[in-house]
């Protein structure tokens, strides 16, 4: 160290080469031929190394990730939400159901051999009767079985959409209004007005009473009863008052919904078994 | 269109003079022809599948309001 004492003012700088020869002289072990090394005596055989699958544990502590196990459900689940928007785009602050994106998932499902079952849920005030009532045909005349649900609100037009199904429910607190149809925009006031709609009403009213347990006086007499809507005419229904009234089948949640769901699609399988015997 | 809602006209129409009809466009995109909207970014939004095979209608990649990357 005597040597690079005069240099100290210049830290880092180390003006010396060192002391080992630069040259590439220094020599392996062992020859690559050495018989006492055996691994470098003969070609290796070529070995298929397979990797170990990483565990649940394993890809959090290496990728902060976990894998999602990848679950193919066997029922289908399509939400009515909002306004169903008919041949007219409604101002964006609507929240819209589209039918022509609807329509085809339904034509899917039918179609798909893995599909069993459909979920319909409904959290919908209504909206275009024409659309509406092209989804609750479709889904009416879908032959795998349906169940639907109707959480919060299933009014208007939602009504025959929740009775299409195989199967109905409601929620305890969900409610259902139903009112009569009202024209929009220009309203011309002769007799023929009152026909067309009387006969747009029919429709609906045909729908629902062929599709549910309540008949047509009684929807009828629910659509005009005075005095319990603030701003119309009209009934709502909360939860067991539909069941009592025949338009749905049984109050209960998702897991009755979905139980209720297994059961028909395993009817299904069974009587088609029967069937083909 | 006849509108059969509980909600009042005025909330579930209002601004529908204001709007502006957006530039659609129809393209086919992996096969599956669609509409698909320009946004302003220059990137294309689906509007609407308008493939035949309903199985598209089942596929996430297609969902409407998805943005497609070129």
């Amino acid at each position: 160290m005597e040597q690079y004492r005069s240099f100290d003012e210049e830290p880092g700088v180390f003006p010396y080469s060192p002391d080992i020869d630069p040259e590439p002289s220094i020599e392996p072990d062992h020859s690559p031929n050495d018989p006492q090394h055996p691994d470098e005596d003969h070609s290796r055989s070529p070995r298929r190394v397979q990797g170990r699958q990483k565990s649940g544990v394993d890809s959090i502590k290496e990728l902060g990730t976990i894998q999602i196990p990848e679950v193919k459900s066997n029922i289908h689940s399509i939400s009515i939400v909002g306004q169903i928007e008919g041949h007219l785009v409604l101002p964006p602050q609507n929240k819209t159901t589209k039918y022509e994106h609807i329509i085809p998932q339904l034509v899917a499902i039918e179609q798909a051999p893995e599909i069993e079952g459909l979920l319909l849920i409904l959290n919908t005030v209504g909206g275009d009767v024409e659309a509406g009532l092209a989804i609750a045909e479709m889904i009416t005349s879908l032959s795998k079985p349906t169940v639907s649900i109707v959480l919060g609100g299933g009014h208007s037009i939602g009504v025959p959409i929740a009775v299409a199904t195989s199967y109905s429910f409601i929620a305890d607190t969900a409610s259902m209004t139903i009112h009569p149809i009202r024209l929009n925009g220009l309203v011309i006031g002769v007799p023929q007005t009152y026909e067309y709609l009387d006969k747009m009403q029919d429709r609906v009213v045909n729908f629902v009473t062929s599709h549910s347990k309540i008949n047509s006086a009684q929807f009828r007499e629910l659509m005009f009863r005075t005095g319990e809507l603030a701003r119309d005419i009209g009934t709502v229904l909360i939860g067991k008052e539909a069941v009592e009234k025949g338009l749905i089948d049984e109050v209960g949640g998702v897991s009755r919904a979905v139980a209720k769901l297994k059961q028909l699609i395993a009817d299904r399988a069974n009587n088609k078994g029967v069937t083909l015997q | 269109m006849i509108l059969w809602t509980p909600m009042q006209m005025e909330l579930v129409l209002e601004g529908i003079e204001n709007m502006t009809s957006p530039s659609y466009c129809q393209i086919s995109y992996r096969g599956v022809s669609m509409l698909v909207e320009k946004t302003d970014g220059g990137r294309k939004r689906i509007a609407r599948l308008l493939s035949t095979n309903p199985a598209d209608y089942l596929n996430t990649d297609y969902t409407p309001g998805k943005y497609l990357d070129d």
